[in-house]
């Protein structure tokens, strides 16, 4: 497989009058792997997508897709399939009508109901767009994104308002696809789907790219948390910890295995119960919330 | 292009609303016209009743329908969704515009047609198919630019009466008065040279060049509507 980024971002720059959207923003996302854009809200997520899907020119700076210019539709669509944040379908047109249309205009072949058949939409072929649920709008978005089977996929927070079985179902399509070589780039608000599946992530704050790297990257430099509750009275703990607001023992830690093993020693001579007790690595959340502090 | 141009005519045939006003109420006009028309030709002449007709279809069916959808497919984001595919930009906007213009060039031809059999045949049929072409032109060149001004299909009621109003009004000064007075002034206006034209070309008694000339002034305005609309339009809704 080729090495050369499927996506190249260099020093890009957006402004909307006097705000700064983007700032001096580099980094590639390679052939087949999922890359997560993640970010607070107003970091910039969204108009860095808007300019590597070719819907807005940068100010300054340069981006290539394939390398070619995104704002070349021609040469670069077809290669790609876009679930955008907000729908954009005719409420008059059926479901089958939108999937051809849209699928056409790719430059893409594909079976209507095949695709139909991969979001489940099949008994909803012949219904106007204006009667569906939010739900069945996702699908119909992502179903028309991933017509014709394209070599790269935005998923612009594909999941959000889908209930648990089409979300596994949208997953599990886009496993298959990555299984074919496909690249995926992802915003979502649900840390874990970023957590589980992306190979990097880049975590954009106030416009710029604040930290990239894996999951197990991005996580390293933050300590590792124990919690439980203590039984009052209870004799003094062999490790530094804290009190958080809901009472529990909070435990920061750099060497997990080590301060969890003196722990449950401790508690065992003391024969003492730590109750809802739970100890894991840093979860993204908390690089997010560390970011934003 | 024509596969949105079909996209597009289904959603028109399956909109009442855009259906009862860009094909049934212009049409319903046009005919009272030809109907009545040896009254409208006392009052100005055949070809009067000709250049009405055209800009009754050309300002309420094709253009208050063409704004209507733009700043309606603009709002729902489907001018997005269809500029995130493979299409350019001109194909997007010439498929979306073709059938209303279908319609337009239709709905035209055959009042003028009925009002041939009932009146008699027009003096020049190729200077009348250039009239109507230019006619058609520009006002899908100002729809472009109106759209761009235009927030929602509601919005458009509003936004789109300063052009319906003022060509029918000038195509209507023009029709009864001519241009024996205020000459310069009746062409310059949108709509005025070309009923001038229609008219030329539906009674006769003017020579040919001189009839195209007037074809300057609709042209020039073709002109102003993209250059407008090119400042003017957008793809996507204000946030």
């Amino acid at each position: 497989m080729s090495t050369t980024p499927v996506i190249e971002v260099d020093r890009l720059n957006l402004t909307y009058g006097d705000f700064h959207a983007v700032r001096d923003l580099s980094f590639e996302v390679r052939p087949g792997e999922l890359y997560a854009l993640l970010g607070t809200n107003g970091a910039g997520k969204t108009s860095t997508l808007e300019v590597i899907e070719g819907h807005r020119g940068p100010t300054s700076g340069t981006v290539r897709v394939f390398g070619n210019s995104p704002r070349d539709r021609r040469a670069v669509r077809p290669r790609m399939g876009v679930m955008l944040q907000e729908s954009g379908f005719s409420p008059d047109l059926t479901v089958r009508e939108s999937v051809r249309l849209i699928g056409r205009l790719s430059g893409r072949t594909d079976d209507v109901d095949r695709v139909l058949d991969i979001v489940d939409l099949t008994d909803r072929a012949g219904r106007r767009v204006s009667q569906l649920s939010g739900g069945e709008k996702r699908r119909l978005d992502f179903a028309t994104a991933v017509y014709g089977t394209p070599e790269l996929i935005f998923l612009d927070e594909p999941t959000t308002g889908l209930d648990i079985q089409t979300r596994d179902a949208v997953w599990a399509t886009v496993d298959r696809l990555r299984e074919n070589g496909a690249t995926i780039v992802l915003t979502t608000h649900y840390l874990e789907e970023a957590q589980q599946r992306a190979d990097r992530i880049g975590l954009m704050h106030q416009g710029t790219l604040h930290r990239e790297g894996t999951v197990a990257e991005l996580t390293r430099t933050l300590p590792a948390v124990i919690r439980f509750s203590l039984p009052a009275p209870a004799p003094a703990l062999p490790l530094q910890a804290a009190v958080d607001a809901d009472g529990k023992v909070v435990v920061e830690t750099f060497g997990l295995q080590k301060d969890l093993h003196l722990l449950l020693g401790w508690a065992q001579d003391h024969a003492i119960e730590l109750q809802g007790l739970e100890a894991g690595p840093t979860r993204l959340d908390d690089v997010f919330r560390a970011i934003s502090s | 292009m024509l596969s949105i141009a079909a996209s597009e005519l289904i959603q028109i045939f399956r909109n009442r609303l855009v259906l009862v006003t860009s094909l049934i109420i212009p049409v319903a006009v046009c005919l009272f016209f030809v109907r009545q028309h040896e009254t409208f030709a006392d009052i100005g002449s055949l070809g009067y009743i000709a250049a009405v007709v055209m800009f009754t279809i050309a300002a309420f069916g094709l253009y208050a329908t063409a704004v209507t959808t733009l700043a309606s497919r603009r709002q729902n984001l489907f001018l997005k969704r269809l500029r995130s595919t493979a299409a350019s930009d001109t194909g997007i906007l010439a498929g979306l515009l073709l059938p209303v213009t279908v319609i337009a060039v239709v709905q035209v031809t055959a009042i003028l047609i009925a009002l041939a059999v009932v009146a008699g045949k027009p003096a020049n049929i190729a200077l009348l198919v250039v009239a109507t072409v230019a006619t058609l032109a520009m006002m899908i060149g100002l729809a472009l630019a109106t759209a761009g001004l235009t927030n929602s299909p509601e919005h458009a009621q509003v936004t789109t009466l300063p052009v319906t109003l003022g060509v029918i009004f000038v195509a209507t000064w023009v029709g009864i008065t001519g241009t024996a007075d205020l000459a310069w002034l009746k062409r310059l206006l949108p709509g005025g040279a070309a009923t001038e034209l229609t008219m030329n070309a539906w009674n006769g008694g003017v020579a040919v060049t001189e009839s195209l000339a007037l074809l300057a002034p609709t042209l020039a305005w073709v002109a102003i509507a993209v250059a407008l609309a090119n400042r003017l339009f957008r793809w996507e809704p204000r946030r």
